[in-house]
């Protein structure tokens, strides 16, 4: 049952754009490096002079423009209480089971809607053996595609409104919703809205939430006692530390000033492909960027070519924390709504696993020894294989959508 | 005793036609972002802001006018200096003597993102005679990877390389026995310099932003009980005002003490990024001062063309902070040289003055109803009037150096 405002999308980048790309890699006007610094100051020089140099020269964006107009992928009128109306970019496959799991994809930063391009494969396929879903996967507003927010004050709770419409809006009154990053944020924010009204079901790849306290959780709280003594727990924790004093300084910026920055990230590709080239070598799990290094730019492609432009991309973090006055899951409620979590071990933030319980009603986990921050598009097979074993028959959160079990 | 001349250099500023041409042909492809409604100086620099310093930037604004008017008014050298660990490095420097032969040496030390050319105002002030106040011999330095200095190229130049490097250049330049005056960097350096080199040859300095550790029972008794009485209202404020900013300002501090390479590809490539993240705070750190366009220009155009770039600016705080793992001042404990406290209204970091005994012996104290953190391009008058009071006939340093005690 279509909305008369859904069109049709692909991608197409004007000449003109690609042109001043090309103009300004021309012109590039790089830094020197302290001997021997490597990693320890931030991206090396030599991988952003072979990016560049690639970026320029070899770099199809054309090819791979053809290439992300496979996806079937639309824009569609969404309108948000006190902020008008927004024009939303998502990828919407439907899979040939017609009682498919609705399920919505979220992505994060610097991630985008094309973290969805392995796992859609997996998810539509028709089997007896698993579940199957209709995919929607969603750019948020300022990502890719989609238009950014105009006005100050976009934050959970607008996220919440945009999904939830963008689902109803499709036919899918009651769906299921996965993420991580933002994705993984924003569905805690999305439970606490329309949690078992229209949300069934969830599940994160980037399950944590915020530390035990006394008198909310007094167990938990006690069990944060005995830290000190866990070695795994403390492994898990040393490692959400190593972010906490070395690898936040992109958060700290994008949540008080993401304005300053964004003159930068809008004006330099190579400032633009050092800041998300660092997060997707950190974060990942020693992913091989480099034999990939075509959709590595087609990445940063993405960001540079987008339709609100880089900058749009980083007021979330200002917007959903204030201006770093409070945590991103402020306004978040607790819900019933099963919760399904699956740890991967590159994540950049690793709780103890008990913490997860004050995330939501925790059905599902699983623990991989592979994969990180970007597990769709790391670990396709395992992020999928979660879902499926969780949606599944047997499975914890089988049949959570009412005449939608993901088989025939 | 005259200096060393067979080592230094006069220097002049000099910018190649083709460095004035990229710039240009940069400015000319500047790729700006959108803004929100209403954003004001909330999200960072104002998007009309940067758009009209661009375009000036880009058509109006004459460099080479401005660079003649700095060759005229400051004389400057250049001369390498040896330094324990890091090889020898090329030092621009500012260096006036005064008509009073005893005039006392004064080093005068910038921070980020200021630059040699905040002496400018006090120049003229400092090395005048008079009977009724003391006269300085200047020298106004460029720190290592500022201005037209040569960078560090090894890790690791941190408070005892600058310390070290300081001192040599006084030395050179056949001043023994010296005081010193800084903010910002120039602030903590001054405190390294102190325990390093003073009381021998640095004798008394002075600062302009009183930043220093909270007393503790065991390093500072009687200042650590001081300060747990309750703080009258003034004192709240400030640190008050102190806590916001540390909340809301400090996003580039922890980028350029983490990951300082990743935010230069940025810089050394956008005139628009540069510009931007270096005027969002000549206007949040100064009190209402009245910028004109081409005297931002002129400041940003000093880091546009340093000789190390402005990538190499940020590696300070890395190197300082020891990647943002340990405190600044970590390394400077218990200077004992007399030192002079200029308190300016609208500095970002006001600390209970009662920590300010960690600094040294405190000979001075004044308080201004004017001015910010660039004390000496906001109020060169009342830093300078600070500076002769704290060592003219009367003065808490009076007669430090022995035989110069800055009259005829």
């Amino acid at each position: 049952m279509a909305d008369t405002t859904e069109q049709p999308f692909t991608v197409a980048v004007s000449d003109t754009d690609l042109e001043l790309l090309r103009k300004k890699l021309d012109l590039v006007r790089l830094p020197d490096e302290l001997e021997g610094a490597e990693w320890n100051y931030g991206v090396p020089l030599a991988d952003i002079k072979r990016l560049v140099a690639y970026w320029k020269d070899s770099f199809d964006w054309r090819k791979a423009e053809a290439g992300i107009n496979k996806l079937p992928m639309f824009t569609r009128d969404i309108e948000v209480d006190g902020h008008g109306t927004l024009n939303i970019h998502y990828v919407h496959q439907k899979s040939e089971v017609k009682n498919a799991i609705p399920l919505l994809f979220v992505h994060g930063w610097p991630g985008d809607f094309l973290e969805v391009k392995k796992v859609l494969p997996i998810l539509t396929a028709k089997s007896d053996e698993h579940p199957s879903f209709h995919v929607v996967a969603i750019s948020l507003p300022g990502f890719g595609f989609s238009e950014a927010p105009k006005k100050p004050g976009f934050a959970g709770r607008q996220y919440a409104e945009v999904f939830n419409k963008l689902m109803v809006a499709l036919g899918y009154n009651e769906y299921v919703y996965q993420g991580g990053d933002w994705g993984h944020i924003l569905g805690a924010h999305a439970v606490t809205h329309y949690g078992h009204t229209n949300i069934k079901a969830w599940h994160s790849n980037m399950p944590f939430y915020r530390a035990p306290k006394f008198f909310s959780n007094p167990l938990l709280f006690l069990g944060m006692l005995t830290i000190p003594f866990d070695t795994v727990t403390k492994t898990r924790l040393a490692h959400s530390m190593k972010w906490q004093s070395k690898g936040r300084g992109y958060f700290i910026e994008q949540a008080t000033q993401p304005q300053t920055l964004g003159y930068s990230l809008s004006d330099s590709p190579v400032g633009l492909l050092a800041w998300i080239y660092e997060k997707l070598v950190d974060w990942s799990d020693k992913y091989p960027w480099t034999e990939d290094e075509g959709r590595l730019l087609e990445w940063i492609s993405i960001y540079w070519f987008s339709r609100s432009g880089p900058a749009a991309a980083g007021r979330i973090y200002y917007e959903m924390t204030s201006q770093n006055q409070h945590d991103v899951l402020e306004g978040t409620k607790y819900s019933s709504v099963p919760l399904g979590a699956s740890y991967f071990p590159g994540e950049l933030v690793r709780l103890p696993k008990s913490w997860t319980s004050m995330l939501g009603n925790v059905k599902f986990e699983a623990e991989h020894d592979k994969g990180g921050h970007f597990a769709a598009y790391e670990q396709p097979e395992k992020l999928a294989g979660d879902l499926r074993k969780m949606f599944g028959k047997g499975g914890p959160a089988h049949g959570v959508v009412p005449g939608k079990n993901g088989y025939d | 005793m005259a200096p060393a001349a067979d080592t230094e250099t006069p220097f002049t500023l000099a910018v190649p036609d083709s460095a004035l041409e990229l710039l240009r042909a940069k400015l000319a492809l500047t790729r700006l972002p959108d803004e929100l409604d209403g954003a004001g100086w909330e999200y960072g620099a104002p998007l009309a802001d940067v758009r009209r310093l661009v375009a000036r930037w880009q058509d109006a604004f004459d460099w080479r006018a401005h660079e003649n008017a700095i060759n005229d008014a400051l004389p400057m050298f250049t001369r390498p200096l040896a330094v324990d660990g890091h090889g020898t490095l090329d030092v621009h420097y500012v260096h006036k003597r005064s008509e009073v032969p005893n005039a006392i040496p004064l080093l005068f030390v910038h921070g980020w993102p200021g630059h040699f050319l905040e002496v400018r105002k006090v120049l003229p002030l400092l090395t005048a005679a008079s009977p009724e106040h003391p006269s300085f011999h200047v020298v106004a330095v460029s720190l290592p990877g500022y201005g037209f200095s040569e960078a560090p190229r090894k890790p690791g130049f941190s408070g005892k390389q600058y310390a070290e490097l300081f001192n040599k250049l006084m030395l050179s330049l056949g001043y023994e026995e010296y005081v010193y005056q800084g903010g910002d960097w120039g602030h903590m350096l001054g405190a390294y310099t102190a325990v390093q080199c003073g009381p021998k040859n640095l004798k008394a300095w002075h600062t302009n932003i009183p930043v220093s550790e909270q007393p503790t029972l065991w390093s500072h008794p009687l200042a650590y009980l001081k300060s747990l009485l309750p703080y009258d209202q003034k004192t709240l404020e400030g640190l008050q005002a102190t806590g916001l900013y540390r909340m809301k300002g400090l996003g580039y501090m922890i980028q350029q003490a983490t990951k300082p390479q990743t935010i230069g590809y940025s810089l050394a490539d956008s005139p628009a990024g540069l510009l931007a993240w270096v005027y969002e705070k000549l206007v949040a750190w100064s009190d209402d001062y009245p910028w004109t366009d081409d005297e931002v220009l002129e400041w940003v155009s000093i880091y546009w063309f340093s000789r190390s770039g402005p990538a190499a600016t940020l590696r300070i705080y890395y190197e300082m902070t020891a990647g943002n793992t340990q405190d600044i001042l970590k390394g400077a404990k218990g200077p004992t040289v007399p030192v002079g406290l200029s308190y300016f209204p609208q500095e970002v970091f006001r600390l209970p003055k009662s920590w300010a005994h960690t600094l040294g012996k405190i000979v001075f104290v004044a308080e201004h109803g004017k001015g910010g953190h660039f004390a000496a391009h906001e109020q060169p008058e009342a830093l300078v009037g600070d500076v002769r009071k704290m060592f003219g006939k009367g003065g808490g340093a009076y007669g430090v150096v022995p035989g110069k005690d800055g009259y005829a």
